[in-house]
Formats: C-alpha cells, structure tokens, sequence
C-alpha cells in the first residue's frame, strides 16, 4: 500500500531538524536521510528547503555549524545542537503533545 | 550561540558577502552529489540520477539566495531598532525646525544650512522607511 505523503509546516520542519540533531552532528544531506529515516519515508519535503530552516536555526543559536570533511573525504557542513536548541527541542515537543492531543480530542468527539 | 558570536557572524557576512555565496554553494552542491551518488547506487545511470537530484532538491538558485540572506540578517529582532531610529530622526528634523525659526539674525548663510539641514533629516527618514522589509521569520 502506498504511503500519502505529508507536507511539513516550517515550525515542524525546525522540530524535527533539532530532534535529528540531538542524536549527533550530521551534514544537511545526512540530516534529511534521517528525518526520511526516523519518519518511515511518511513527511515529504523538497531537500533544497531544508537548508533555510538550518541557517534560520543556527542564526537563533539553537544549532551551531562547523565544516569539517565528511565519510567519502569531501568538505561539508556539519550542524550540532547547542544547549540553548536542546532546550528549545523540549519546548518544542511539549507544544507538539499539547496541539496533537487537543487536536485529536477535537477529532474524537461526536 | 551567544549575541556576540552572532554580531560577530553578521558583520562577517555584511563584509564577506561573496565568501558567504561560495559557502552556500558548496554545501548545496554537496547534497545534489550525496544524493545523486545514492540514484546511482540505487540503480540509474549517472545523467538519469543528477537530473533526478535536482529534480528532488527543488529551486536551486531560491534555496541559495535565502540561506545568503539570512546569514546577512540581524542576529536579533530589529524592529526596536528601527523604530527608535526613525523617532530620533524625526525628532532630529522637528529641532531643526524650531531651531531655524527661532534663530534671531538670519543671515541667508545660516537659513541655507538650516535648510539643508532639515533636508539632509527628511532624506534619511524617508530612506530608512524605504529600507524597511517585512519581517522574516
């Protein structure tokens, strides 16, 4: 069965590149394997729009960036969480549950 | 990252604009070629498989000019700043003002400067309006 393919709001787009993040450095490409990943392939983004939301995070200082050579010897930009952005990814997922939860009571009442 | 590091990084950017592109650049042709490597190992042949890296990264140039521009945006909100700097204009230009109309000789000297004065005010007012842009989040 075919999966349908979700669209990414940016506020969930910034989640979840702070999520990915907190589980280790990566570049920009390797930071959309993982969502990919961790999502079961589910939330569908164009790749290129991944990288505003990187430099918009970093600006925030909630991830910091570092150029370094990657696993097949080439430069890349590798991004990791600062602790302000471990502190904002709480924040962020608590909003999350509070919208998911409201949202879902709103669609299961009758 | 703390407001020095930021301001730091902004002026970088301010000065180095080209440096900034370049780096753009390279990190975003760096993703087309991870992923176009990946088309390959999954079985297109190496045309098929950049067109489709392409394809999948969408507006290349867009992506790019957004990343330029947001590096070379203010590390924090500017909208105080802005304002308090068109009040100080603005109060500026209404010194000037009374300053000119309560001076008691008037040379036509001191009304020229006076005048250009409150030129020089008005032309700055109206350029840090037209500087304004909408806020990006």
């Amino acid at each position: 069965m075919e999966k349908s393919k979700a669209g990414l709001l940016q506020g969930t787009l910034d989640m979840l590149i702070l999520k990915t993040l907190s589980l280790g450095a990566l570049h920009g490409y390797g930071i959309g394997q993982r969502i990919a990943q961790i999502s079961d392939d589910a939330l569908k983004i164009e790749e290129g729009s991944l990288y505003p939301g990187l430099y918009r995070l970093e600006r925030r200082g909630w991830i910091e960036s570092e150029w370094d050579v990657s696993d097949n010897n080439q430069r890349a930009k590798f991004y990791k969480l600062t602790r302000a952005g471990r502190k904002q990814l709480i924040v962020e997922e608590q909003n999350w549950e509070r919208l998911a939860g409201a949202t879902m009571k709103a669609l299961r009442a009758s | 990252m703390s407001l020095i590091k930021a301001t730091v990084r902004f002026l970088h950017a301010w000065r180095h604009p080209d440096e900034i592109a370049r780096e753009v650049e390279t990190e975003l042709r760096f993703h087309i070629e991870m992923r176009a490597r990946a088309n390959v190992d999954g079985g297109m042949n190496p045309d098929e498989a950049q067109r489709a890296a392409l394809r999948s990264f969408g507006d290349f140039r867009q992506f790019k000019t957004e990343c330029c521009e947001i590096s070379r945006s203010l590390p924090f909100d500017s909208t105080p700043l802005r304002m308090g700097l068109h009040i100080a204009i603005a109060s500026l230009a209404g010194a000037a003002a009374l300053w000119a109309a309560n001076t008691p000789h008037k040379s036509p000297i001191s009304v020229l400067w006076q005048l250009g004065f409150i030129a020089v005010l008005t032309c700055l007012f109206s350029v840090a309006r037209r500087n304004k842009r909408p806020h990006r989040q």
